[in-house]
């Protein structure tokens, strides 16, 4: 009997850790589903986590959030900048392990270890110049301003040579035999043969870009071409703030990220393993 | 030599869109930071921009707030890893025994992690209402005196900590999970066979087998905890009274909205610095263990 008891009290515990970490995320899912006065009339009461008893109210802030904003505008830059940084980053980085895996070129020894060395600079400290350099070449306020930066990775580029590594030459060999160039042997062989590699770079960009705010802040002025992350803060102090709405915003926002976390998880975790954590 | 030729052309073209994107947003930046920070650059007037010497560093040194962005970091990476690193192995050893209902707990450790920085901060902005959000609300019903959180400069700062931990926790979890899983069962079931408790087996097996995750989850904490900027800027905007601006939201700050490029690349350089150097010992940990 004790032991039973013992259960109990374990999942009792559990369940009430299990509400620490979940009711923020069903607090703003329920509050999107609800009228503006029913948030704060409900906040005494279990039915703060219940959406309105009528389903007809359940897309009504929607409906709402999207006449007084241009919702799908935002959400078409967000998809825009996450699928040209995650396509050009699987392609550039690739590239570049490709050549640091398969060839023997003078100064690769130097511009790998060069490469390692980047790897320290805190890229979030240096956002000024970088802001300065993106104002000399004269694309701020541009979608390419966005997605630039973002698309040529370290990390990315290990990963993928220590993936091309793999390849046993004689592969390459005799490719190069029946008369393919780099170009081919890198489109038809490398690349096809590295989709676990390419998921995981794919996964961790496509998450990164989505979630990535503070530099499309500050070389955005345009609204029209702001992503989700910098629409939110928008619309969160545009008055009149409803909080409704702004559950609304952030629930939006975050649908593509929990699809990808339900799809790719085991890439996330293989992201993480790349980098030597010991984790198969 | 003429395969040498044609193969290092080859090379640089498949290196070249990396070589220029490095370039110009990662090698140009740091050098040019290191460039302004001896320079009195305003954003609007780079013609009359001087040579100024040490004359931004000797200002930082002399600047209360950059000092106080300095000890609030210090703040937060003090709490934050412990609370954070140590929940997430809680969690994971939790959760690493067969049991009805596991999948549930562990998505719902998880589900903050889904959430990115910006979701997080507005929402808990939110819920932390002073007077009309939901934990107030709660604490108000069960007796206990609602509390300030955000607007109060005592305590804006672990409010941000407890936020930041809630949301990292569920990821490293899951870190810490892989690496419980990896040690072998015979292990435990020979400790069994000597006699060894629980609280021993977790001090003497489990511990140090879980190491190398363990090292390597703190250190990556760490230096992402240096760069916090994200929930303190969407959350406090750096207040009240300064309680809660940190050192890259500062140097962002002068930068960006004061537009003093010069003295915010003098900030940029001394806490690179810093962080290089934390970096550099973690690389040195982490190769030591053999991770």
């Amino acid at each position: 009997m004790s032991r039973q008891g013992k259960k109990i009290v374990e999942y009792i515990f559990l369940i009430l850790l299990a509400c620490l970490f979940i009711f923020p995320l069903l607090w703003m899912i329920v509050s999107s589903m609800k009228p503006e006065s029913h948030i704060y009339l409900d906040m005494n009461s279990i039915k703060a986590f219940l959406p309105s008893m009528d389903p007809s109210q359940w897309f009504i802030t929607y409906k709402e959030l999207f006449s007084r904003f241009d919702i799908l505008q935002y959400v078409f830059n967000s998809v825009t900048y996450a699928v040209v940084i995650t396509g050009g980053s699987i392609v550039v980085n690739a590239m570049a392990g490709y050549a640091f895996a398969k060839f023997e070129f003078s100064g690769k020894k130097f511009l790998f270890a060069l490469l390692l060395v980047l790897l320290i600079v805190p890229l979030e400290t240096i956002i000024i110049t970088q802001f300065t350099v993106a104002h000399t070449l004269g694309i701020l306020n541009t979608r390419l301003a966005v997605v630039l930066p973002m698309i040529a990775n370290m990390f990315f580029i290990y990963l993928f040579r220590n993936f091309f590594k793999a390849v046993p030459d004689e592969v390459i060999e005799s490719v190069k035999l029946d008369g393919a160039n780099y170009w081919t042997i890198f489109w038809r062989i490398m690349l096809p043969m590295s989709k676990p590699a390419i998921a995981t770079v794919g996964t961790l960009s496509f998450i990164a870009s989505w979630n990535d705010y503070l530099w499309p802040l500050m070389v955005l002025t345009d609204t029209s071409m702001f992503p989700l992350q910098v629409a939110i803060t928008n619309i969160n102090t545009t008055q009149p703030v409803y909080t409704n709405q702004v559950m609304a915003i952030l629930t939006i926002s975050t649908i593509p990220l929990i699809i990808v976390y339900i799809v790719a998880q085991k890439y996330i975790l293989q992201g993480l393993g790349g980098s030597g954590t010991g984790i198969k | 030599m003429n395969i040498n030729k044609r193969e290092n052309v080859a090379a640089y073209s498949f290196l070249a869109p990396t070589l220029i994107l490095l370039g110009l947003f990662l090698i140009i930046p740091a050098v040019l930071a290191i460039y302004y920070a001896f320079t009195d650059y305003y954003l609007l007037t780079p013609d009359r921009r001087q040579f100024v010497g040490l004359d931004n560093f000797i200002e930082i040194f002399k600047d209360p707030i950059f000092k106080q962005s300095l000890k609030n970091i210090l703040i937060f990476v003090t709490c934050v890893i412990p609370i954070q690193v140590g929940s997430a192995l809680g969690l994971a050893l939790l959760i690493n025994k067969q049991r009805k209902g596991n999948i549930f707990f562990k998505v719902a450790f998880f589900s903050p992690v889904v959430l990115s920085l910006v979701v997080i901060s507005v929402l808990w902005l939110y819920l932390l209402n002073p007077s009309e959000g939901l934990v107030n609300n709660v604490l108000v019903n069960i007796g206990l005196n609602p509390q300030p959180f955000l607007s109060s400069p005592n305590q804006a700062i672990y409010t941000i900590v407890f936020v930041s931990a809630w949301q990292g926790a569920g990821y490293q979890m899951l870190i810490f999970l892989a690496g419980l899983q990896n040690i072998p069962n015979t292990v435990y079931e020979a400790a069994d066979i000597d006699g060894v408790n629980k609280w021993q087996r977790f001090i003497h097996i489990t511990m140090p087998l879980l190491k190398p995750t363990s090292i390597l989850i703190m250190i990556t904490t760490l230096i992402a905890a240096f760069k916090l900027i994200i929930q303190p800027m969407v959350m406090t905007q750096g207040g009240p009274m300064n309680s809660t601006i940190t050192p890259v939201y500062y140097i962002y700050q002068t930068g960006f909205s004061d537009r003093m490029i010069g003295y915010a690349s003098a900030m940029t350089v001394i806490f690179g610095i810093l962080i290089g150097i934390v970096t550099l010992i973690q690389s040195k940990v982490t190769k030591e263990d053999d991770i």
